[in-house]
């Protein structure tokens, strides 16, 4: 059984709070994202699954069986290290045959297990090099190889393609993908790169402050964010939030956003979510899913900024706290100075208590 | 900083309407900088060296009413380095130098190594420990001798303690009997030099990648397969240096031993340069010095330079 469960997990460095309290569950083969900014205790996290930190409270159970004390040698875990942590005095083969070798395995088994491996991995020509001078897709590789060859139930990754160029990353994003499906593990990979975990995950955790944000599948988390955070982190760029209040109108229940006037009517079931409530909300909606409006209803601001970026055009609205960001595929023809009215897709439009943060729902 | 000094160090020389100088001429203008470092070198290496091989063919000593150039007149035709190879004193200090050589200097490096990988956890106390290690290393040699030549009288500490865990009185004579005081000896090199070894090896230890040991242990290994396969092997270059370091020191060892034995009892603890030295200030036969020192001098060489060699290459293979 290769599930993982975290139970009220907790962990304490001194007097700051890593993690607070904790729940989560991933399914056995599943690939599960942590995502959020640095400090947010994600790394925390991992190494606590790894073993290499003590939860100051709180069970991780992989199954049904209880890690707390299990030394890391034993927890049965890949881990890729953010620098793959290769052992550059060795070649590739003793960086593969290491694991099996430490445990006492047969010369006749480790030389057939590596030789599968390297196979898999196509590090066969390489097997004779020494791992001090290899590009760094090989490293990626010779580090999952060195873990896989262990046949770990879980595999975790930490941050692997941050000291990756660009151009280089979304090859080795999709190389990793395909591994994943090749070896079936339960996969845990840490990154503050939502375009990472947005393509590679089949759930996203998102985390802030220590606290577990939001569970669920790339376009869950993007299209419902469950809170402020989740809205502005997810998304380039995030999701916009402007503040206002409730109000009735006669075309029915509308946001009042003050000098920017009224919001377009909201759509049926998030005005029933609302019914009743009184205090400030934020309304949202994506950069992607705004439409310029000629003259009809909608919001009327001034350009304050337009950048280009090729295939699309992002173009900045407003200032302070009443500013937004709208993207469109191509370029609209609006310069800085020009007002600009334009209408968020109704089915995208989300509110979020002011108060908590958290998004309105119904039911 | 520099961004601004180069700068301005470029704006003057426009100023001033420099022209780009040629490879020819700068390499001209460094040898001309560079002279009177040259010189200074040219007398402090070179220029003894030949001195010494000079006197090492003659028969010259100070006691020759001559000044050392006229040695030539007393040229006795390599007469001392045959002698050199029949002299059994000359050899049994040669033995005995290697003998505390390859106790010292292992017993140094496992010491240190100990303490270097103990010192690379926490622990409370540790830098009160810390500062206390070094404190021998810091104590000067002769000084280091003359608390040894106390410690070990036959009513001295050692003794008393012995007495105290005995439960008998210990009256063991350590720098008069030939082996003992050899033992002796060896403990006091032991003892000022492990600190250096430790602190050599320390830096070393803190070096080794830290991902690379937890890897390591997540893929199973124990503390001592971590120790031998990851730690050992990262550290290849800095031991070499460090056994070099202590091999070369310990080949001369002197005024520790000198102040707390005087090479005695007879010659039992009587080294290359205690020889040398009494040679040197007793005998004053300085050709036949001479050509003891300069075969020693080879003798050095040629492990420092296998050691470089060796480090050369651990750096390429750490590259």
């Amino acid at each position: 059984m290769s599930a993982i469960h975290l139970q009220n997990l907790v962990k304490k460095f001194g007097d700051f709070t890593a993690l607070k309290t904790m729940d989560l569950a991933i399914a056995d083969g599943e690939f599960m994202a942590l995502l959020g900014p640095s400090g947010c205790g994600k790394s925390t996290t991992m190494n606590m699954i790894a073993g290499m930190e003590e939860p100051t409270g709180g069970k991780i159970l992989f199954g049904e069986r209880d890690m707390a004390g299990v030394p890391m040698g034993r927890r049965g875990v890949g881990f890729v290290f953010q620098n793959y942590a290769i052992f550059t005095h060795m070649t590739v083969r003793q960086n593969l045959a290491y694991g099996p070798k430490m445990r006492g395995a047969a010369k006749a088994e480790i030389d057939r297990r590596v030789g599968a491996i390297a196979e898999t991995l196509q590090l066969s020509p390489l097997l004779d090099r020494k791992a001090d001078r290899l590009s760094v897709n090989i490293l990626q590789r010779v580090a999952i190889g060195r873990s896989a060859i262990m046949e770990p139930a879980i595999f975790l990754l930490d941050e692997p393609l941050s000291n990756v160029d660009a151009a280089f990353r979304a090859v080795m994003r999709t190389e990793l993908k395909q591994l994943q499906r090749q070896f079936r593990q339960t996969m845990v990979y840490v990154t503050h790169d939502q375009l990472e975990a947005m393509t590679m995950a089949d759930r996203i955790a998102v985390m802030d402050h220590g606290v577990l944000q939001q569970v669920g599948t790339p376009l869950e988390v993007y299209n419902d964010p469950a809170n402020v955070f989740v809205a502005r982190f997810i998304g380039a760029p995030g999701m916009n939030l402007l503040k206002g209040r409730p109000a009735e109108s006669d075309r029915g229940l509308v946001v009042d956003l003050g000098p920017l006037g009224f919001t377009p009517p909201l759509p049926g079931e998030l005005a029933t979510a609302m019914r009743g409530a009184r205090g400030e909300v934020l309304y949202g909606f994506r950069p992607e899913q705004a439409t310029l409006v000629q003259n009809g209803q909608g919001l009327a601001m001034p350009v304050t900024f337009v950048e280009r970026i090729g295939a699309r055009t992002i173009v900045h609205l407003g200032q302070g706290e009443a500013a937004v960001k709208t993207v469109f595929d191509n370029d609209v023809g609006l310069a800085i100075g020009d007002t600009a009215v334009i209408a968020p897709t109704a089915s995208s439009v989300r509110v979020f208590d002011a108060a908590t943060g958290l998004a309105m729902k119904a039911g | 900083m520099s961004a601004v000094t180069v700068m301005t160090s470029k704006d003057e020389m426009k100023a001033a309407g420099a022209k780009p100088v040629s490879r020819d001429e700068s390499a001209r203008l460094g040898f001309r900088l560079t002279l009177p470092a040259q010189i200074l070198v040219l007398f402090i290496s070179a220029f003894p060296l030949l001195m010494q091989l000079y006197i090492s063919v003659t028969d010259w000593s100070p006691l020759s009413g001559t000044g050392w150039w006229n040695a030539w007149s007393m040229w006795n035709s390599f007469a001392n380095y045959t002698d050199l190879a029949v002299d059994t004193r000359f050899w049994s200090a040669l033995k005995r130098t290697a003998i505390v050589m390859i106790v010292c200097v292992p017993a140094e490096f496992l010491l240190g190594l100990a303490l270097a990988t103990l010192f690379a956890d926490d622990f409370p106390g540790k830098r009160v420990f810390y500062s206390i290690l070094l404190m021998p290393m810091m104590v000067v040699p002769a000084v280091a001798g003359y608390m040894f030549f106390m410690l070990f009288q036959s009513g001295g500490p050692v003794n008393d303690i012995l007495s105290a865990l005995t439960g008998s009185p210990v009256t063991i004579a350590w720098l008069s009997d030939p082996t003992l005081a050899l033992i002796a000896v060896m403990v006091a090199d032991i003892w000022q030099w492990t600190p250096l070894m430790f602190l050599i090896l320390l830096a070393g230890l803190v070096g080794v990648p830290e991902d690379q040991i937890k890897a390591a242990t997540l893929l199973g290994a124990n503390p001592w397969q971590r120790f031998v396969t990851i730690v050992l092997p990262k550290m290849k270059t800095i031991i070499i240096i460090a056994l070099a370091i202590r091999v070369i020191e310990n080949f001369k060892i002197f005024d520790t031993l000198y102040i707390m034995t005087g090479g005695g009892p007879g010659v039992a603890t009587e080294t290359i340069s205690v020889y040398i030295y009494k040679l040197t200030t007793q005998d004053l036969i300085w050709g036949y010095v001479a050509a003891i020192a300069l075969a020693i001098l080879i003798v050095l060489s040629i492990v420092a330079v296998f050691a470089m060699k060796r480090m050369a290459r651990a750096r390429e293979v750490a590259a």
